[in-house]
């Protein structure tokens, strides 16, 4: 694990000071836009202004390795349990004869668990030691199993089902033994298995496409929510600092704008993309089944609409940023703004648990502001199907198009009105006009 | 380099108020060019327009006779009102931004960058950040991102404001220096003897309208004749106040500004200072740009 996580966090580091060695490089050999038009050149400046500054910050390293953590417990902490599991601890007051011995460790077998038996002197002692937590089951003379609390239908413990299969193991030697059948006989009982159940409905969500849906939708939710912040709040911070109106003077607002964004937009994508490798290195390095069935294309999937999320909020908190001057102004802003976002979270949340998503959320995933959410869980559920991904995927695309074109029209009017927060009423109406 | 910008028609409304109303006026290279005006006589939206920075109704700027767009824009080098640079960025890595975006190549903006923190005397500031720097600093590196380029125009609003002497020294010559050199530079102050030191030529405005533009010893000599007289033991300059002809423009420590009808001879009021005492100064005057100023805006 720890093998993993460095060499994810090294491959981080390395990508990102070649990446900027080669910049420094190539830049400084040749004159400016030597192959680029003035406006990518420009838009190439802004955005690896913003690169820079983001990498730079402690909120950005802290906040990587914060996110690391978790997804590094969120793996190996199921393989942990799943790898090691915990013995039964089973007290024996009296004798226990070898069928009957032999019934309970065919049962913890049975529960994928191993078993330890405690020789207890009395009732008493086996009950102060069910309570002390010393053994998980005592049996009694062979006649009699005791547990400390009493267990409920839907207790699905290792315990739980312990109990659960040595009761009736138990039950059917003491049957087999009271019928007095032949050895021959007993040894076919023995031998008996359960017929499969063949169900028509699908069964629930398996363990490991959940695990990705919800570190895939948490990773959504992390990142949109920082991100467009960083963005509500940068192009917030060069208008009050009014270095606007010294950027303006040489660069077009969309150039500003787009740089920005997409500068903003490169650090979330790199910072994804080296979660998702240091979940993926980090998973087969324990040997977690994250990446059986179809978790791995829940990942990818969460990838591409992490990007076309940040794309569609991006102009929009770009907008909002621009109407505002102060910091107190920005908290008011953003608050509606992420509405949609914690909507399509929680919405998501509640679906990937459950095997069979309602029709109001197969319609979130194709409106643009839910999607990025619902899509991938969808996914993750195999609800969808190619040409259902991709209708969605232009559905947000498109409109992504027409909220750029508004926001910048709103950003140009806002960025430099100053003395208050600008109202969306005066711009929208100028930027129609 | 030779060139001439045009401000032709400026008009801006706000709502019902009017910020540039059909405002003209052009500026030379190789002067510097004041620009003065009472507050919100449109001085900052003038500039801002020349940047873009603001929407006009009505008007156009021009350089060298063609339409200002985003290529000539990116030659020019403003100075706004509000300083405006990033406060956590380090100063050299900000200017160097900066210069990049108005075309500079890296090595270029890096080594323009060096010579003029060396030039402001701010190099050691180089690695700090700019909030670090004290306002003096702040707008020395301002300036430096209005330089750094080589502008052909340079458009500066207020630059010598909140200045101690040594700064409006050291922002003065650099300005006077950028005019020799060819550039068209027009600055915007509220300090009227600084602008009479630094500039050839003013322009000045209110109401979003010219009211005089021309060259500060133009306007200097134009105007009714101006002496400035002392007679010894009439401090309140009573010997003048029954002179035809003759208004009191001011009088300190006994001696009197006065300002001379065009049909009265200087000789007939050095003969009514005579008369009233010994006469101990009797010098003309030129017009100071305040006065020139405060006669244009009545």
């Amino acid at each position: 694990m720890r093998g993993g996580l460095i060499a994810a966090v090294l491959a981080v580091v390395v990508i990102v000071r070649v990446w900027g060695r080669r910049r420094r490089r190539t830049t400084g050999q040749r004159q400016t836009h030597g192959g680029l038009g003035p406006f990518t050149s420009d838009v190439g400046l802004v955005a690896a202004r913003e690169m820079r500054e983001r990498f730079r910050g402690k909120i950005f390293r802290v906040g990587t390795l914060l996110i690391l953590a978790v997804v590094a417990a969120a793996i190996v902490i199921p393989t942990l349990d799943n790898g090691k599991p915990e013995p039964q601890r089973v007290g024996l007051v009296g004798a226990l004869s070898a069928p009957l011995r032999a019934a309970v460790v065919s049962s913890a077998k049975s529960v994928g668990t191993t078993v330890h038996f405690v020789s207890v002197a009395d009732e008493e002692a086996a009950h102060a030691d069910l309570r002390s937590g010393r053994v998980d089951l005592a049996i009694v003379e062979g006649r009699e199993l005791v547990v400390n609390k009493p267990i409920g239908s839907t207790d699905i413990s290792t315990t739980a089902q312990f109990v659960d299969a040595v009761s009736k193991n138990l039950g059917i030697v003491e049957a087999v033994e009271a019928a007095h059948l032949t050895a021959a006989q007993s040894s076919e009982l023995a031998g008996a298995r359960a017929l499969p159940v063949h169900s028509l409905q699908p069964g629930a969500v398996k363990g490991a496409t959940h695990t990705t849906s919800l570190i895939g939708l948490v990773l959504i939710f992390v990142m949109l929510s920082q991100y467009n912040t960083w963005i509500l709040i940068g192009v917030m911070e060069e208008k009050s600092s009014r270095v606007i109106e010294v950027l303006l003077a040489a660069v077009r607002p969309i150039q500003l704008l787009t740089g920005k964004v997409l500068g903003i937009g490169l650090v979330a994508f790199v910072q994804a993309s080296a979660i998702v490798v240091f979940a993926l290195v980090l998973a087969k390095s324990v040997g977690s089944d994250l990446l059986h069935g179809t978790a791995p294309v829940v990942l990818a999937s969460t990838l591409v609409w992490l990007v076309l999320g940040y794309a569609f909020y991006c102009w929009v908190y770009a907008a909002a940023g621009s109407l505002a001057e102060r910091q107190d102004q920005v908290q008011s802003l953003a608050f509606p703004l992420s509405l949609p976002i914690i909507f399509g979270y929680i919405m998501a949340l509640t679906a990937a648990g459950s095997a069979s998503p309602s029709s109001f959320f197969k319609v979130l995933a194709y409106l643009p502001p839910t999607a990025p959410f619902a899509m991938p869980v969808l996914v993750g559920l195999g609800k969808v199907t190619w040409w259902e991904f991709l209708a969605s995927a232009l559905i947000s695309i498109v409109c992504t198009v027409g909220v750029a074109r508004l926001a910048t029209g709103i950003y140009r009017r806002a960025i430099l009105r100053t003395g208050g927060r600008v109202k969306l009423r005066d711009v929208l109406t100028r930027a129609a006009g | 380099m030779s060139g001439l910008l045009e401000l032709e028609g400026l008009t801006r409304r706000y709502g019902t108020l009017t910020a540039l109303d059909g405002l003209s006026f052009s500026v030379p290279t190789g002067q510097v060019v004041g620009f003065l005006g009472p507050n919100g006589a449109g001085k900052t939206t003038t500039m801002r327009a020349v940047f873009g920075l603001t929407d006009l109704d009505a008007g156009m700027v021009r350089w060298n006779g063609a339409p200002v767009g985003q290529a000539e824009r990116r030659r020019f080098g403003y100075m706004p009102e509000e300083r405006g640079l990033y406060p956590a960025m380090r100063v050299a890595e900000q200017l160097e931004y900066l210069g990049r975006l108005h075309g500079m190549s890296a090595i270029d903006a890096q080594a323009a960058t060096t010579t003029w923190l060396e030039r402001l005397g701010i190099a050691e500031r180089a690695d700090s950040k700019v909030d670090a720097l004290s306002h003096g600093n702040q707008q020395r590196v301002q300036l430096v991102a209005a330089l750094l380029h080589g502008p052909e125009v340079l458009i500066l609003d207020e630059p010598l404001a909140g200045l101690d002497p040594a700064g409006i020294d050291a922002i003065g010559g650099v300005l006077a220096e950028q005019a020799r050199s060819g550039c068209c530079v027009l600055f915007s102050s509220h300090q009227l003897d600084q602008v009479e030191d630094l500039c050839e030529s003013v322009t000045i405005i209110d109401h979003g309208r010219l009211v005089v533009t021309g060259r500060v010893d133009d306007l200097a000599r134009s105007g009714p004749r101006r002496l400035v007289v002392r007679v010894e033991g009439d401090r309140d300059a009573s010997w003048a106040r029954g002179t035809a002809g003759v208004t009191i423009s001011e009088v300190d420590g006994g001696a009197a500004r006065l300002v001379l009808d065009p049909s009265v001879e200087s000789e007939s009021v050095l003969r009514a200072a005579m008369a009233a005492g010994r006469v101990t100064e009797f010098v003309f005057e030129r017009r100071r740009l305040s006065e020139v100023f405060r006669e244009a805006l009545k």
